[in-house]
């Protein structure tokens, strides 16, 4: 037993919060691809408007209840999500699990309801007379694609949480994801002031 | 002791994995930070073979994308290639592959954070760069170069797509190399090691990587918009082939393009005090001049294709006049530390002055891009002469000035990443460089830039165009035979620098493949002040025995001091 740890090369130092510095630069890069898209979109808004023009095509039908329901699923989710983090720093796995799963759920139900208000939007990529579809589906599958991600960095410390990993002495694959959340609830109440109320 | 050290011993190197195996499943950032640099020169040579073949097209300006292409738009691609090949697949490799292998020791920490992360960015980088030049050579790219029709020119449009996506898998393969350095940087530094006391190098891949996480991703909504409209039957505007070039040049352009060559002054930095024998003098000041570099460099609001008039606001005018101001901090407190010592003539000293003196340059050039619509913004006189003057030198913006700038930012950080490795070789591979061979990769490079970076800076002034592939880029050229002679010379210049990469490509294979290098001393040869130094050459698994501690920005130079007890 001795020899097979004198054998082992000398362990690393703990890492000192690698993982929330790491996913501190990760969301500093998604919130600058969203701030991008969102320069553009208003910019392009602006120049067509100047001109006397009208920004959305008229046979466009975007309604605000899917919108106004996803920000409020996302907000109600920020609770959920700090839940977890309060539930791992006092050692109560159990609850941390069940809103780390909650918030899941949750991210699902934004998933299906921006699928639905995507198939009801009627807008159409390259009919003109302006881009706006085009900025839309990019802002909005762009988000798609974050929240899928999210979504996999939640599960993944929700895993590693339920292995052990995390307890009241290591928080920081948790506190990471509600971060990387909590940005993205950020990146969709601007869409939903710029995109969907500011129309 | 002595037996369980030797224990210890076989252990790590029974940890280490050979061969195929070694290569493609490890996660050790020492390998990792080997196959960027060996796959970054091979990009470098890439790139520079590129840009003489662009410049055999400008040998006659009378007959463009006639001449030695099939089309305007295959010369485009070519054109665009040699941009993004030396950018994504020489200079951030190069860099990134630099900060993978030398950041943890530097920080005296047993690994990169994110290994697996590290492994993932470089293998999707490779696969991606693979996947854009052969999507570019079966007539996909980033665009053509006029607005006709896609199919009329050959264009592929599914190649085109895939074009797309595989560049920014690059792209996002090379931010999440950076992420890992500079989560390094700040959350792996020993005991004693204030940010304020890191090393020069991995100060400036901190500033930089900062810059390239806050940049890149506007970068890639760009791309993401042109990829969705480029999908309909009919692309509107930003997905139009002529167009998505247009939304990307910004990265190629100032002042962004000089965040790619920060870390020239951090491999500076380091180099030069130890090769002095002193301390750097003014450390603080060196680190705020870089930070300041980093700052100043910021360039992703410049972009031309939604703000046409960006070139004449105060912001971007402001940022091209001073960023020479934190260069020229930097080379006072290098030649101010020089002075102070008596500097060893080596290769990778000589290799990184020259890096840091182009990169001054291109900071000049920068000024005299600018200067048309700073001293339009400022004149007051009625002067005909003064306006005059501001109306040629406003010309001056749209010509290969910027061109001439680009490529001695972007070549200044191939020589600085270059003299890293000449400086760091005995930690990197076991053993010296070839000091001949380095000195003369310096003058190549040296010889290089002057003839093809000053080709376009003089063509420039003589109202050559910068977008090259376009046939008016030529309308209204004052001297087309002097042009054209130009142009010449920057073929010898690219030929130089395409004969500086492959002479240190040459040496590393010999040197390092052939086992002909210097093994001498190869812990430490050149008394090093940074504690990447105070370990094995090259370090083993884990990197050093026992945690360092420290207690300044040159451990090894004043005192280090092993696990609490002096060394």
């Amino acid at each position: 037993m001795n020899m097979v740890t004198t054998n082992l090369p000398a362990a690393p130092p703990p890492r000192a919060r690698s993982l929330l510095v790491a996913t501190g630069f990760g969301v500093t890069g998604v919130l600058m691809y969203f701030g991008g898209l969102f320069g553009i979109y208003l910019r392009e808004r602006s120049l067509v408007r100047s001109d006397g023009g009208t920004w959305i095509p008229d046979k466009a039908h975007i309604e605000l209840t899917p919108p106004g329901m996803i920000i409020w699923t996302l907000l109600i989710s920020v609770v959920v999500m700090q839940w977890s983090v309060y539930s791992i720093k006092r050692d109560d796995r159990q609850h941390a699990l069940l809103a780390v799963g909650t918030t899941l759920l949750m991210g699902g139900m934004v998933l299906v309801q921006h699928g639905w208000q995507l198939s009801q939007m009627n807008l159409v990529a390259d009919e003109g007379p302006t881009t706006a579809a085009t900025l839309i589906y990019t802002i909005v599958g762009s988000y798609m694609a974050a929240l899928v991600i999210g979504m996999i960095f939640i599960a993944l410390m929700g895993f590693r949480a339920l292995a052990g990993q995390y307890s009241s002495r290591q928080t920081d694959g948790i506190v990471a994801a509600s971060l990387y959340w909590y940005s993205l609830v950020f990146i969709y109440f601007i869409i939903w002031i710029a995109v969907f109320i500011a129309k | 002791m002595e037996t369980e050290s030797n224990t210890a011993d076989s252990a790590s190197s029974s940890l280490e994995i050979g061969g195929l195996a070694g290569v493609f499943g490890t996660s050790d950032h020492k390998n990792l930070g080997r196959l960027y640099i060996y796959f970054g020169l091979m990009g470098g040579m890439l790139a520079f073979v590129l840009n003489i073949l662009v410049r055999f097209e400008r040998l006659d300006i009378s007959s463009i994308g006639v001449f030695d292409f099939g089309s305007s738009n295959q010369f485009f691609q070519t054109w665009s290639l040699s941009r993004t090949s030396l950018l994504f697949f020489c200079v951030l490799p190069l860099l990134v592959g630099l900060a993978t292998y030398l950041v943890p020791l530097q920080l005296g920490a047993p690994s990169l954070s994110f290994p697996r992360a590290a492994s993932l960015a470089f293998w999707a980088w490779l696969i991606g760069i693979l996947i854009h030049v052969v999507t570019v050579f079966a007539d996909g790219g980033l665009g053509v170069p006029e607005p006709v029709s896609q199919f009329a020119q050959g264009m592929d449009p599914e190649a085109t797509e895939l074009s797309m996506l595989s560049i920014a898998m690059v792209v996002f393969a090379l931010l999440l190399a950076t992420i890992c350095v500079v989560a390094t940087v700040i959350s792996q530094r020993p005991k004693g090691m204030t940010l304020f006391e890191v090393p020069l190098f991995s100060w400036s891949m901190l500033v930089a990587g900062g810059i390239w996480v806050l940049a890149l991703p506007v970068w890639l909504s760009n791309l993401a918009i042109s990829w969705v409209d480029f999908q309909g039957n009919d692309a509107l505007r930003y997905g139009t082939v002529e167009n998505i070039w247009d939304q990307l040049s910004w990265l190629w352009s100032q002042p962004m393009i000089f965040a790619f060559a920060i870390p020239v002054l951090g491999i500076a930095g380091d180099i030069l005090p130890v090769s002095a024998g002193v301390p750097q003098r003014r450390y603080r000041l060196q680190q705020i001049a870089i930070g300041a570099l980093g700052v100043l460099s910021f360039g992703a609001f410049a972009q031309p294709f939604f703000n046409p008039d960006v070139a004449d606001q105060a912001v971007f005018v402001v940022m091209g006049l001073l960023v020479i101001i934190p260069i020229f901090i930097v080379m006072g407190g290098l030649a101010d530390t020089a002075k102070q010592g008596k500097p060893i003539i080596s290769a990778h000293l000589i290799l990184a002055v020259v890096g840091v003196l182009s990169l001054f340059i291109a900071s000049v050039l920068s000024i005299f891009h600018v200067s048309g619509a700073a001293l339009g913004a400022v004149q007051e006189l009625d002067d005909d002469w003064l306006n005059g003057l501001i109306s040629w030198l406003r010309d001056v913006q749209g010509t290969v000035i910027a061109t001439a700038v680009m490529e001695h930012a972007l070549v200044a950080a191939v020589i600085g990443s270059v003299a890293g490795l000449y400086y760091w070789a005995p930690k990197i591979f076991g053993c010296r460089l070839n000091r001949k061979v380095g000195i003369l990769a310096a003058l190549a490079f040296l010889g290089g830039l002057m003839l093809s970076g000053g080709s376009n800076a003089i063509n420039g002034i003589l109202d050559e165009g910068d977008e090259v592939f376009r046939s008016s880029a030529y309308d209204g050229v004052w001297e087309p035979d002097g042009v054209e002679f130009l142009n010449l010379l920057g073929i010898v210049g690219s030929m130089l620098l395409l004969a500086g990469a492959a002479l240190v490509l040459l040496d590393i294979v010999v040197s390092v493949l052939l086992n002909k290098g210097d093994v001498t001393d190869a812990n430490d040869p050149w008394g090093g002040h940074t504690l990447e130094w105070a370990t094995d050459s090259p370090p083993p698994v884990g990197n050093f025995p026992i945690p360092p501690v420290v207690d300044s920005e040159r451990p090894l130079l004043s005192q280090v001091v092993m696990g609490g007890d002096e060394a």
